[in-house]
């Protein structure tokens, strides 16, 4: 299996507080791979620090065996990196279908080129328009399509943001708590369309998630932080039955 | 390697609609509505044109109109002007979110950049306002990238600052002759001299020049990106927005648009002195035109531009009762309008068009011929 | 002559100053940065004349009665202009105030005029000696004024019952009107405060520039920079800029001429923001602006 996208041993310190400690995190090509942990274990951070939203003091970034260290987050996304965030960034004064589109904003190519409409702008923005559209019949959006976001119930925002991250065409996908506030009908139908997106569209998902019975169905591998650091890595059963695990999640009994 | 599915190539190859396993017959349908909905925008696009191509053909009809003199010429030439520098501001302020309060700097930049080629070189007009745009423009962009980690009300004492800053410079180095002024002969373009009607040409086509740039800029993907950076900033750099780049794309252009504006305010008058440019009053009324017309929407300026720098003119006389009705006018606008007047006169229209468009949804498949001739060469393909 | 820049120096830093706290209250409590600061001052010094001249008043009579209307002043701006549009965006807020610049501008022009009047009051330009180096009686006296309004606002903040109120909307907002404090009332009071404060920036001011619409000015815009080291959120930090500032300038104009005058605020200005965006004492602001 080929490492897609791997951080060794990344240190991440907030004046005094170590809020990721050596922690170290490998996502095989083509896998759903759950990141959970007990409330302040890092996960957050390490996300940002995987997106390239939070800098880093030690350790190595790489994708596809590329040293990543110091791009921008902006950068991350031509390589073919999209995040959704925990609580939605979305641009909710403007219509669904804009959403979308600034999503794609990595393929319009020349930006002085689209900003005159010389030949050529024209076509790609009516392809990234269709292709939008064809983002949001995937995330059964298509009837939103010019709505303005803040009128959106809560789960069809969630797949906005699911949306405007597909619409990059990323090779990987973070997904930062995608079902956290949604009831169990939402919860159910975002695990079905995380499933279809690595399997039919075979994007790499890393996911960030507290609701366990969803990271325990659908990720391939789960890794376990606890303190700002790695507990434990390893297929959701044996995670379900590994002692530290529940440990930590209980609390150890001295 | 997992094995990438038959929908997850067809994804790749761009055809996610396919991918999506819709039934044929709702695909189809979908496909329909869809067309039916670009289609009625596209007429809507196209009533915007007829309607902005009527309003500068009446603009350009103004003065051969039997009554009009050469001075009401001038008087409406300023006004153009004044909402030239306040579509400047509009870029920054209304589709970027960055507030200034300093682009009377770029209007004296334009100037005396213009006023000084002319006077040691004796270059004419159309020269000027491509040099003091390009000036500004440039100076704009060592701004941005002065202050690219400033925003809200840091961004606006920032930019008052840049403004006074200009201002000292021009009332104290030699080159700008300070309070002395200097006096530009007769405008020309390439060999023509122009009176006042003339100049109200160049104005005007300015002034179309850089409504089309707005216009072209709020459409395309670079607007996207303003307008993304300036509602969720963190948001828009997860989309691969390079915020520095477009920042400072932004301040440029928004320096180019005033530095024209300056140019023009310069040749207008034919004296350029810092008693003037130094003045921050410009920074702070473009940027109250901008408010009040509404910063994020094209008509906005025009109707901003004309509040602000009409209200002076019609009370000539009573210096301080145009003080205080400019203040009451400008609260009242704030709370009965707070996205501008623009936002206001557009209602009625926008209504109208949302309720066709829903009409549209309601009964997709009714599709216009041309449309239908579209689909069909989509279907064949 | 060093010594003596410095002092003078600190005697219009000190007045800077006063503008530069109110502008930081009315911001932290209320996000306004509040553009008509100066014309409240400017206000409050023609009614001193009124006052003085027109009634005969005595000048420590004429004192507090100034403070009241300009207090008044404050409150009736936010009653009739804030309040109603208190839920928008700083930029309306902000565009909103300078509504206010501008009538109070034109109301003071068509009441009072366009020329400058003189104070009646002044003070002579002897010069005092303090620790060796020269100071004039009227500098001594506004430096005096101006410590005593910094230790009354210190003594409010801390031990009155309304200045904890006011910090803690200044903290949080939404808390303070969960935890009972009338956020509404302290709002009004902030305001009432930036009255208070404009009162004696006027009253202080206007024996040195002249009264006219026009005089507060320049001195607001200082008063801005001076709040921005204070990262517009920083009482002790405002201050402390707007003393540096008066020191600053005054030596540039003593030594590069007094041209540099006005630009060494705003060169300090731009290179604070350049290297500090969110001002000289880091405190990141709480509420995103």
């Amino acid at each position: 299996m080929a490492s897609h996208f791997r951080c060794e041993n990344v240190m991440v310190r907030f004046g005094g507080v170590v809020a990721c400690n050596d922690v170290s995190l490998d996502v095989e090509e083509g896998k759903i791979v759950g990141v959970i942990g007990p409330n302040g274990a890092g996960k957050t951070t390490l996300f940002n620090v995987l997106s390239r939203f939070q800098d880093f003091s030690e350790g190595k970034l790489f994708y596809r065996e590329q040293r990543i260290d110091r791009f921008r987050p902006h950068q991350m996304v031509r390589l073919g990196l999209a995040r959704t965030f925990q609580n939605i960034n979305l641009f909710v004064e403007q219509s669904v279908l804009s959403n979308i589109l600034i999503g794609s904003h990595c393929l319009i190519g020349n930006p002085l080129a689209s900003l005159f409409w010389l030949p050529g702008a024209r076509r790609t923005e009516q392809e990234l328009t269709e292709r939008a559209i064809e983002t949001a019949a995937l995330l059964h959006l298509e009837r939103d399509l010019d709505t303005v976001v803040k009128h959106l119930p809560y789960g069809h925002q969630k797949r906005v943001e699911l949306a405007r991250a597909l619409a990059s065409r990323p090779k990987i996908i973070l997904l930062d708590e995608p079902v956290a506030g949604c009831n169990d009908e939402e919860s159910a139908e975002l695990e079905k369309i995380v499933r279809r997106i690595n399997r039919e569209l075979g994007i790499t998902v890393v996911l960030v998630e507290h609701d366990m019975s969803m990271v325990m169905s659908v990720c391939d591998y789960i890794y376990v932080l606890n303190f700002g650091a790695n507990l434990a890595r390893g297929t959701p059963a044996e995670i379900q039955s590994n002692p530290d695990v529940i440990n930590a999640y209980l609390g150890k009994e001295e | 390697m997992n094995e990438m599915g038959a929908a997850g190539r067809r994804f790749a190859r761009g055809n996610a609609l396919e991918a999506a396993n819709l039934a044929p017959e709702a695909a189809a349908h979908a496909q329909r509505q869809r067309l039916a909905l670009a289609d009625a925008k596209a007429r809507f696009q196209k009533q915007n044109w007829v309607g902005t191509v009527a309003l500068f053909a009446v603009a350009a009809l103004f003065p051969v109109l039997p009554g009009v003199e050469g001075w009401m010429a001038y008087t409406v030439a300023l006004v153009i002007i004044y909402v030239i520098a306040t579509q400047g501001v509009a870029v920054l302020t209304g589709y970027t979110g960055l507030v200034t309060v300093g682009h009377g700097g770029f209007l004296a930049i334009g100037a005396y950049t213009s006023a000084l080629l002319t006077k040691h070189y004796h270059t004419e007009l159309i020269t000027g306002l491509i040099a003091g745009g390009l000036m500004s423009a440039f100076i704009g962009c060592l701004l941005g990238l002065i202050f690219l980690r400033l925003s809200g009300a840091f961004m606006a004492i920032g930019t008052l600052g840049f403004a006074f800053f200009v201002g000292t410079i021009v009332n104290n180095v030699n080159l700008f002759e300070g309070r002395e002024g200097i006096s530009l002969p007769k405008n020309r373009i390439l060999i023509w001299e122009i009176g006042d009607v003339g100049f109200y040409y160049v104005a005007l086509a300015v002034f179309a020049l850089t409504t089309l740039l707005v216009y072209c800029l709020v459409r395309s993907g670079v607007g996207r990106a303003l307008m993304a950076l300036r509602d969720a900033e963190k948001a828009a750099e997860s989309c691969g927005i390079n915020r520095v780049f477009y920042r400072t794309l932004a301040f440029s252009l928004s320096a180019f648009i005033t530095g024209l504006a300056g140019v023009l305010n310069g040749h207008i008058v034919r004296f350029i002195a810092s008693e003037v440019y130094a003045d921050i009053w410009y920074s702070v009324d473009f940027l109250v035109a901008a408010i009040v017309g509404g910063s994020s929407f094209l008509m906005g300026p025009l109707l901003g531009g004309i509040f602000v720098a009409l209200l002076p003119f019609f009370l000539e006389e009573l210096r301080e009762l145009a003080f205080i009705l400019k203040g009451v006018a400008l609260i009242l606008v704030l709370m009965f309008a707070p996205a501008g007047l623009a936002e206001v006169f557009g209602r009625p229209w926008r209504a109208w068009r949302r309720n066709k468009l829903e009409r549209v949804r309601n009964d997709g498949a009714r599709v216009s011929r041309a449309s239908l001739d579209k689909l069909t060469k989509l279907e064949a393909r | 002559m060093f010594g003596q820049q410095v002092m003078s120096g600190l005697a219009t830093g000190s007045l800077y100053a006063l503008t530069a706290v109110a502008v930081v209250v009315v911001f932290r409590n209320t996000r306004v940065i509040n553009l008509a600061q100066g014309d409240f001052a400017m206000i409050a010094a023609f009614l001193g004349i009124v006052f003085l001249k027109n009634f005969q008043l005595n000048y420590y009579l004429m004192l507090p009665l100034v403070i009241l209307c300009s207090m008044l002043l404050g409150v009736l701006v936010e009653r009739l202009v804030m309040r109603p549009i208190a839920d928008t965006d700083w930029l309306t807020l902000f565009t909103a105030t300078l509504g206010v610049y501008y009538i109070l501008h034109g109301v003071a022009g068509w009441v009072w005029g366009r020329d400058t009047k003189a104070f009646p009051v002044t003070f002579d330009a002897k010069p005092i000696s303090v620790f060796g180096t020269l100071v004039s009686e009227g500098h001594l006296f506004n430096m005096a004024w101006a410590v005593c309004i910094g230790l009354v606002l210190f003594l409010f903040f801390k031990y009155t019952k309304q200045g904890i109120a006011m910090r803690a909307v200044t903290d949080d907002p939404e808390t303070a009107k969960l935890m009972g404090i009338p956020v509404r009332f302290i709002v009004l009071l902030t305001w009432a405060m930036a009255g208070f404060l404009a009162a004696f920036a006027g009253i202080l001011l206007a024996p040195i520039v002249y009264v006219s619409p026009e005089m507060m000015d320049e001195v607001l815009v200082k008063g801005y920079v001076a709040a921005v080291f204070g990262g517009l959120y920083s009482i002790p930090g405002a201050i402390l800029g707007a003393l540096m500032i008066g020191v600053a300038e005054n030596l540039a104009g003593g030594y590069l001429g007094a041209h540099y005058k006005t630009a060494t605020a705003f060169a300090m200005i731009v290179v604070l923001l350049t290297f500090r965006p969110k001002g000289l004492f880091g405190i990141q602001a709480r509420r995103e602006i």
